[in-house]
């Protein structure tokens, strides 16, 4: 493609399409863009690969029903998907889960938040050409896998949470495995920053690359550890404290300079707050009932069920009508692996919810990524994109 | 029922930090523009507002320092067509803002006529408006006024309609047969960072087959690059509106 530049002087710009199947996309992403050399003149990004219509689907079946597909959307960390729509559905209700379900959840929160940046900064050190830290991070996930395999049968797509409560209780011995997989994770943070935090290699090739500033962060409606990266002090579980995070002892990471650098470095120590608050939140988990006894939410008694005609009907009823939030329109935003995850949910009274619109946090950083990369050489662009954490089921829904 | 008129401003200035309440943020948001609360959220603070007056109000909301409603989080857009008892215009699209100095968050409705599907965009007033009103355009068709480029985020060029319509049936499909070329878009994008496009070249596309412009390009699978290919091909098919 020729062009005159606007100094006005004419150039050869070479056109070169990436993806939508291109292994450093890590999905189906494409990005079309005008090279001069090496360095990024121009960039569109197109998505919508992976779009298998989330919000339609999700409009046919009852609430209950959202709940599979909710783990689709960011696979990573499939848990945190559930746990933000129930909550969501239960701030319609206005409901409280009870106390061993709040600490239940924030502990599998925060140990699909470490899954999450595991997989984010394991992957990102590849496309740069560290290829040992993936293994070294892969391995403790493998190991909260096998928890999830315990705890509900599955190992990606969870499904774990019910509205106003879990599917089930943990098993005996949760404790145990979760405190060896933090060790676990412990160490393989250690391994891998002993790998990278002196490699010149890693520090040139992403020290000064893509700076976001703080404005730019918030125009693009960054949340999360994208937006921390750009300087900005913001966590919805410091700002607006939901399941007593505010009650545990710990930090917000925040970067400086909002470059690559700081994107993985942030994932690297709110990984280590995330173990701090799973530990304390262990120390709190007692036994006691872990769904709430709303009855227009939970199931009655099996017992009850098969000797009282009220809970026979209940559990007919919740069969198969599901709950019926009051009408109205309602968000609720939850801080997920990748910045705010939040539901729009509109009710008409009925058992299937009339609209739900979900705001996938990855989008907002999408949309940034063709004009940040503008300037930049093309190998840093995709070690940028690694740094953004895109997850195309989210991304595209 | 107007906004009532406030000669003196009853509301004391938040501290940094403490975000407003909800009858305080609806008063302040009043002192300027003509809003009405939404009855349906009875969770948290809905302002409905005429589409004129959108652009005024976005403004005020991100830069008044007592509310620096500085995040734009998503632009929702909801089909009333179904809802029961729904007698107000069709559709509604709803802002949803939040302040990262007080943390306080606002949702602003605008409703918009079957007859009249148009809105004016904000795309200057925040970057990320730009994508989020090309999504709500593509499912809902709903048009933003004045938007450089309202093109399809989630669905295909090709794609006819707008799914999240409820009039829109849940099972039907729409295959692609040629895939976008974008050479315009980013012909586009040149133009805005200042350059001027003399004469289009080769298209290189590194992890699939290289095409020309106007033939189909880098689509990531050989089957695209048949231009007779007629049939539905099986790239793209993910890319569909409904499952």
């Amino acid at each position: 493609m020729k062009v005159l530049t606007p100094k006005g002087e004419q150039l050869e710009l070479l056109t070169v399409n990436m993806g939508p199947s291109h292994p450093a996309t890590h999905g189906t992403l494409r990005v079309f863009c005008a090279l001069d050399g090496e360095t990024i003149v121009a960039s569109m990004c197109e998505m919508g690969y992976l779009h298998r219509g989330f919000e339609k689907m999700v409009e046919q079946g009852t609430y209950t029903m959202v709940l599979p597909y909710t783990d689709r959307l960011n696979y990573c960390s499939a848990m945190m998907n559930n746990i933000g729509f129930c909550k969501a559905v239960e701030k319609m209700f206005a409901v409280t889960v009870p106390e061993r379900c709040v600490v239940l959840r924030v502990i599998l929160c925060e140990l699909s938040r470490i899954i999450d940046h595991l997989v984010c900064v394991g992957a990102n050190l590849v496309d740069l050409g560290a290829l040992t830290n993936f293994w070294y991070f892969f391995n403790p996930r493998e190991a909260v896998y096998k928890i999830w395999e315990k705890l509900c049968g599955a190992r990606l797509t969870n499904t774990v949470t019910r509205i106003g409560g879990f599917y089930r209780d943990t098993y005996p011995g949760f404790e145990d495995d979760v405190r060896a997989v933090l060790v676990q994770i412990e160490g393989a943070i250690k391994d891998v920053r002993g790998l990278i935090e002196h490699n010149k290699i890693f520090l040139d090739r992403t020290r000064d690359v893509c700076v976001v500033s703080k404005e730019d962060a918030i125009s693009w409606g960054w949340t999360g550890p994208c937006l921390r990266a750009s300087g900005v002090d913001h966590d919805i579980r410091k700002q607006e404290p939901y399941y007593g995070y505010d009650t545990y002892a710990w930090d917000t990471v925040i970067g400086t300079k909002g470059d690559t650098y700081d994107r993985i470095m942030i994932r690297i120590f709110e990984m280590l707050e995330s173990i701090s608050i799973t530990r304390q939140a262990l120390d709190r988990l007692k036994p006691g009932p872990i769904n709430t006894n709303d009855a227009r939410l939970t199931l009655p008694d099996r017992n009850r069920v098969y000797h009282d005609m009220e809970a026979l009907i209940n559990s007919f009823k919740l069969i198969y009508e599901g709950v019926r939030p009051p009408p109205g329109e309602c968000y609720d935003a939850t801080e997920a692996a990748n910045g705010e995850l939040g539901f729009f949910i509109v009710s008409d009274g009925g058992t299937n919810p009339y609209r739900i619109k979900a705001r996938p946090p990855c989008l907002t950083q999408f949309a940034a990524f063709g004009p940040m990369t503008e300037g930049t050489m093309i190998a840093d662009a995709f070690g940028t994109l690694g740094s953004i954490n895109i997850i195309a089921g989210e991304l595209d829904r | 029922m107007s906004a009532p008129h406030i000669d003196t401003p009853t509301i004391p200035s938040a501290a940094p930090g403490i975000p407003l309440a909800k009858d305080a943020l609806l008063a302040l948001v009043r002192e300027r523009i003509e809003v009405e609360p939404d009855p349906s959220d009875r969770w948290d603070l809905t302002v409905v507002v005429a589409s004129g007056r959108l652009r005024d109000l976005m403004r005020f909301l991100r830069d008044d320092p007592r509310l620096r409603m500085d995040v734009l989080l998503d632009i929702a857009g909801v089909d009333y067509l179904a809802f029961p008892g729904h007698r107000d215009a069709r559709f509604a699209v709803v802002y949803l803002l939040k302040s990262l100095a007080f943390n306080h968050r606002i949702k602003v409705k605008v409703r918009v006529e079957e007859e009249a599907l148009e809105i004016p965009s904000i795309h200057d007033c925040w970057k990320i408006a730009d994508w989020m009103e090309r999504e709500c355009w593509d499912q809902l068709g709903i048009v933003f006024k004045g938007h450089p480029n309202l093109k399809r985020l989630l669905n295909h060029h090709q794609f006819v309609g707008h799914p999240l319509r409820k009039d829109y049936p849940c099972q039907k499909r729409q295959k692609l047969t040629v895939n976008d070329p974008m050479v315009d878009q980013l012909q586009l994008r040149l133009r805005q960072l200042g350059y001027t496009v003399l004469s289009e070249g080769e298209i290189h596309a590194p992890a699939v087959r290289g095409g020309t412009p106007g033939e189909v390009v880098g689509t990531g699978d050989k089957g695209m690059q048949d231009p007779d290919l007629t049939t539905g091909t099986q790239v793209g098919d993910m890319k569909r509106s409904v499952l």
